[in-house]
């Protein structure tokens, strides 16, 4: 989804550009100012991800409501794993993590708008890592953890929760590799940068729903 | 494509295989949706002509084996609904808003064109659980803890692949949902020629709006129930098995978050375009536009709070809340009733086949509403509900109204998507085999319901009372499927040589008949001024006659 | 326009008399056959409880509201489309009506004060049908299993997790079914062994989902008082829920008795129980063990072979839940051996007296659909 929305702005398609090249009235539909078309479609996409999310987060709910005590306390040799609450460090050094890529996000985006590209770049690395790093920490976190997907339905919702937060970020991930790699080639200014816009806006959704995800699991 | 009587600006305008698949025309995408859904309308119909056939009288014959059967209503319901119904409608607005609006394409072509491919794709998919050892067959609903395959996988035949082709079909068919509703949003917030106010807006953009609004929100909900139902079925989850800590009726509140919200995704575009016909075939304008506005986006808001009244019955909802909400959506639903009635009063009628589709569409639907009154009424569904007066509700709802709304729509822009007038006088036979047939078939399903018989089931005691209008909904099912013979007989000779119909054959009233029929890539040499929301009746008329 | 010369009919007209011909012509014909029963065919069946009763008076008001609604909007479309129709060779315009907010304000708030009368009046009545006695005359759990109905008898002071007194196992038949006392109160609990089921009686015009619940005191419950006058009255019921392939053989029957005659039911079946008897392998005729297991509703077996001097059947019901029986049916209809059914998962072995030689079939003579084979006796 990211890629095709990128390239449509950055290719330009013939249709935009016989619009732009015929001065007829109706058709400088652009020249408007405001929002740009891949800004207000990455925020409206985002707007159903966060349905997505709501749908994820009313099962996790309805199913802890209506279990006694949450978490559950058998079978008893893996429900003393799920008592996430007593070591929540690891999972808290994760979120910082995102947090930190956030503000490394942002940072870019306002070093691109003063056309600094270096801090760009250097920025936009840096978000990248980050989210390669934390995608690791889950991944051996996940490995560490001594419950399964299978393992009742805390098992099932921490997994589906977590899980398809990993897989948006690793999403995020690809998306900012693509513009980190645009921006190495030189395809982005201050006046021209929608695309790096649109990503550290999804960045900042997959990060908010860390956020929840982590106070849910880990601290509520 | 057919003659035109104006030649297309863009020389490089090639045709040929490969140009439609790889095209990112929002009116060749508009046309791709058309063909692909009525493909699945047709696969659709067939599926429930066996099951009619089975029905006809009591007794196995065709279906024999009863899975078999419960593989036919699903795919019907899930064919009908995510591949034709939801789609189609998708297309005209493809095909359509751009031209309204004045814009020179979708605001995003590639993903307009990556949100159909999705579309076949899921259709193979969801139609391959028949060669894989069975589809999916527990209803189009797939209530859990039916659909997960763990219970009683012997009986339930959704422990084939089946089920899981289903759940990947519809994850596909919903994220081309997903992406084709932000493309309308930005195309209509972002993309309106000079002059198209929001209030200008033909009342089909208005629809298409709000549509995209409700696809927007609720489909991703349903993606997360379909995932959560994936990951219970393959990979041992807990969410909908209450054996283990799951909640059964989880999944219902899930699936008809969505769900409900999609029957005005099935329907409000419909009545788009039925506000778009009944002005022009009455030459009035849409009697209270701002009102019908507000109804539709009235609609679009209740909608979201009505799911339960698919659950009265489950004792898990709160019942005079969604009882309340469901009444009180049909006061915004008949407010536009009486707009289109009041269209048509002192008007001048031309009873031209869209018209006649249109005046189908406000008759039936109005029997689709006012029997959808009796279910809202919590204790008279507690004995309607499951019985065959959903079945004629619903197909009131979405035949009665959407399929006629999609036949009036489809006779009036194809001279705009061809260039050729389909020709009346099939279209008026079609228009009578199928609105005989359609209430011969769903009419008779109230009285089945009401005498007690259940949805879903494969046969029937003779002595049950039920063999007559079993009989008789047979006979019209049958006559639904002969009104498709004149339909594409009358496409295929008007493709070859129908009446040209030149750039503005209705003498209509918005912007995509300013342009030449099919008309040219970016579809606008010149745009007329935008005063109201009828610019080309201000252009013939003059401004002042608008009053 | 693409329309209509003025000189002949247009094929518009012509099409709009054969549709009103066809409809008039068919009402006729039906109301002349048969008036009364077209008319009935608009209500539900005669309610046979006092909560189907409450339902079909609310019905009733619901149906003349939305017939009167009907009549007035779709006369008012079919007068219009009639009255306005353009006249050939009429080319002038109309008068460009944009709205009228008194009419609009109108045909706002007329509906949503029908549609709120209708709600206050749905609400009062559901109030009635979902009041639960304290002291019920008779409580009973109605079990649903794919695809099968049993129904357990509870004590006086039971709740949703008290064990059966006693239960019938066969949902149809002059031993089976749901019997219960006319005129008296009946709590039903709804349980699930497995997927969701509906209990559903037209003639109660009820119906009510069974959820499969972990917590048995989640299930669903409501009230049944069948008046007196039901008393020796049979009704139908079918799950109406879709619950797998045998979904439509999901029937069961409720039999109303009059107090007197259920209480002796009731007691001969609390003394069946009481009496235990071990199920004795009768006779000393035990021959060599046939194996037969039924998982899924199904034979696993779709064959068998059997000596003709007497065997024994060793069946494996896995069915949890579900009961089975197994009967051995002759080509002429006839059954030659008939057992007993019980739920699974459970094993039994059914001594067979010796039967002759040939070709017979073996069912379950609850899901005869679903389970048969072929049994070759030598």
């Amino acid at each position: 989804m990211s890629g095709s929305s990128q390239s449509v702005l950055t290719t330009g398609d013939p249709g935009h550009a016989v619009a732009e090249h015929n001065p007829v009235a109706g058709l400088a539909h652009d020249s408007r100012g405001g929002i740009s078309n891949p800004i207000l479609g990455m925020l409206l996409f985002i707007c159903s991800e966060i349905m997505f999310f709501s749908g994820l987060f009313a099962a996790y709910f309805s199913v802890r409501a209506s279990t006694t005590p949450w978490p559950p306390v058998e079978p008893a040799d893996i429900a003393e794993h799920f008592n996430l609450h007593s070591e929540p460090w690891f999972a808290a050094i994760l979120t910082v993590i995102l947090v930190v890529s956030s503000v490394t996000c942002q940072l870019g985006v306002w070093a691109i708008r003063r056309d600094d590209r270096t801090g760009f770049i250097r920025n936009i690395g840096v978000t990248v890592v980050l989210g390669i790093v934390f995608l690791i920490g889950q991944a051996y976190d996940y490995a560490t953890l001594g419950f399964g997907i299978g393992d009742t339905t805390f098992g099932t919702t921490f997994y589906t929760l977590t899980g398809f937060h990993g897989a948006h970020v690793f999403g995020g991930v690809v998306m900012l590799s693509v513009v980190l790699y645009r921006g190495l080639a030189g395809q982005f200014s201050s006046r021209h940068h929608d695309a790096v816009e649109a990503s550290s806006l999804y960045w900042h959704f997959v990060d908010v729903v860390w956020i929840a995800l982590f106070s849910t699991l880990y601290i509520l | 494509m057919a003659t035109t009587t104006l030649t297309p600006a863009a020389s490089t305008y090639r045709s040929g295989l490969y140009e439609w698949i790889t095209t990112t025309d929002h009116k060749k995408i508009g046309i791709l949706y058309l063909l692909n859904s009525f493909l699945f309308f047709f696969i659709g119909g067939l599926l429930a002509l066996g099951v009619r056939t089975e029905l006809a009288i009591p007794g196995l014959q065709l279906l024999t084996n009863e899975g078999l059967y419960n593989q036919f209503f699903t795919m019907h319901g899930t064919v009908m609904i995510f591949l034709f119904i939801i789609p189609i409608l998708a297309g005209f607005g493809n095909y359509v808003v751009p031209l309204q609006i004045g814009a020179p394409d979708m605001a995003f072509p590639r993903i307009n064109a990556l949100s159909f491919w999705m579309l076949p794709l899921g259709g193979i998919l969801l139609l391959m659980g028949f060669l894989t050892g069975g589809a999916a067959s527990a209803g189009w609903t797939s209530y859990a803890p039916l659909s997960e395959d763990r219970i009683g996988a012997a009986v339930n035949d959704a422990a084939g692949s089946g089920q899981d082709l289903w759940i990947m079909a519809l994850v596909l068919i919903g994220t081309s949902s997903i992406l084709g509703s932000v493309n309308f949003l930005v195309t209509i917030f972002k993309m309106r020629a000079p002059g198209m106010t929001l209030f200008r807006m033909p009342i089909l953009v208005w629809t298409v709006l709000v549509t995209s609004v409700l696809v927007l929100m609720a489909t991703p909900v349903i993606t997360s129930a379909l995932i959560m139902l994936f990951i219970d079925r393959n990979y041992g989850g807990h969410f909908f098995d209450p054996a283990t800590g799951g909640n059964a009726i989880l999944w219902q509140n899930v699936f008809w978050f969505y769900s409900h919200p999609a029957v005005y995704v099935m329907v409000l575009p419909a009545m788009g375009m039925i506000s778009e016909i009944l002005p022009v075939f009455s030459r009035k304008p849409l009697f209270g536009y701002r009102a019908f506005v507000f109804a539709t986006a009235g609609i679009g808001a209740l909608g979201f709070s009505v799911w339960a009244h698919h659950m009265f019955t489950t004792g898990a909802v709160y019942l005079p809340f969604f009882s309340l909400m469901t009444f009180l959506i049909a006061v915004p639903t008949g407010v536009k009733m009486f707009n289109w009635i009041f269209t048509l009063f002192r008007g001048k009628l031309t009873f031209s086949t869209p018209l006649l589709f249109a005046l189908g569409f406000l008759s039936m639907f109005l029997i689709g509403g006012i029997n959808g009154a009796f279910s809202a009424a919590v204790p008279v569904d507690f004995a309607l509900h499951d019985t065959y007066w959903v079945v004629a509700h619903l197909h009131y709802v979405l035949f009665g109204g959407s399929v006629f709304g999609v036949m009036a729509g489809l006779y009036y822009w194809f001279p705009k998507m061809t260039g050729r007038m389909l020709g009346e006088g099939l279209g008026k036979v079609q228009f009578v085999l199928m609105f005989i047939g359609f209430n011969l078939t769903f009419f008779p399903m109230h009285q089945l319901g009401l005498a007690g018989m259940p949805r879903r089931i494969a046969d029937y005691a003779a002595n049950a009372g039920w063999n007559d209008l079993n009989l008789l909904a047979t006979v019209g099912g049958f006559m639904i499927g002969a009104s498709m013979i004149p339909l594409l007989w009358n496409v295929f000779i008007s493709l070859r040589a129908g009446k040209i119909a030149g750039d503005d054959p209705w003498e209509a009233n918005t912007l995509e008949w300013a342009t030449s029929s099919p008309p040219p890539p970016y579809n606008f040499d010149r745009l007329p001024e935008i005063r109201s929301e009828r610019p080309l009746f201000d252009l013939r008329h003059g401004r002042t006659a608008n009053h | 326009m693409s329309s209509t010369p003025g000189s002949r009919p247009s094929t518009t007209a012509i099409i709009g008399w054969l549709i009103a011909a066809a409809v008039i012509v068919a009402l006729a014909v039906l109301l002349v056959l048969n008036g009364a029963a077209v008319w009935n065919s608009f209500f539900p069946p005669e309610a046979k409880s006092v909560q189907g009763q409450e339902i079909r008076n609310l019905y009733d008001i619901v149906f003349v509201i939305a017939a009167v609604i009907f009549l007035i909007v779709e006369g008012l479309i079919v007068w219009t489309v009639i009255r306005y129709r353009r006249k050939p060779g009429d080319d002038e315009l109309p008068a460009q009506t944009h709205g009228n907010n008194l009419a609009e304000a109108i045909w706002t708030i007329v509906p949503t004060i029908i549609v709120i009368f209708l709600f206050v009046i749905s609400w009062q009545s559901l109030n009635k049908i979902e009041t639960v006695s304290a002291t019920p005359d008779l409580r009973v759990r109605a079990v649903a299993g794919q695809f099968q109905w049993s129904f357990e008898y509870l004590p006086a002071d039971a709740d949703a997790t008290t064990k059966a007194l006693f239960t019938v196992n066969a949902p149809l038949g002059p031993d089976g079914g749901l019997v219960l006392p006319a005129g008296q109160t009946t709590h039903l609990y709804l349980r699930s062994t497995d997927v969701i089921h509906a209990f559903y009686v037209p003639q109660f015009l009820f119906k009510r989902d069974v959820v499969p619940q972990k917590n048995p005191l989640h299930d669903n419950q409501f009230d049944l008082d069948i008046p007196a006058s039901g008393a020796g009255q049979t009704y139908r019921g079918q799950c109406a829920e879709l619950c797998g392939v045998g979904h439509r053989i999901m029937v069961f029957e409720v039999r109303a008795l009059a107090p007197a005659e259920f209480q002796a039911w009731y007691d001969k079946q609390v003394a069946a129980v009481n009496a235990t008897a071990p199920p004795a392998p009768s006779g000393g005729q035990a021959g060599p063990p046939v194996n037969v297991t039924a998982q899924g509703v199904k034979f696993l077996e779709p064959t068998l072979t059997a000596p003709a001097a007497g065997f024994t059947f060793h069946f494996d019901n896995k069915d949890a839940g579900t009961p089975h029986d197994l009967d051995i049916v002759a080509s002429d209809g006839k059954k030659v051996f008939d057992s007993k059914e019980f739920p699974g998962p459970a094993v039994q072995d059914l001594p067979v007296p010796p039967i002759p030689a040939g070709t017979y079939q073996f069912i379950c003579s609850i899901h005869p659909t679903l389970m048969t084979g072929t049994l070759t006796v030598q």
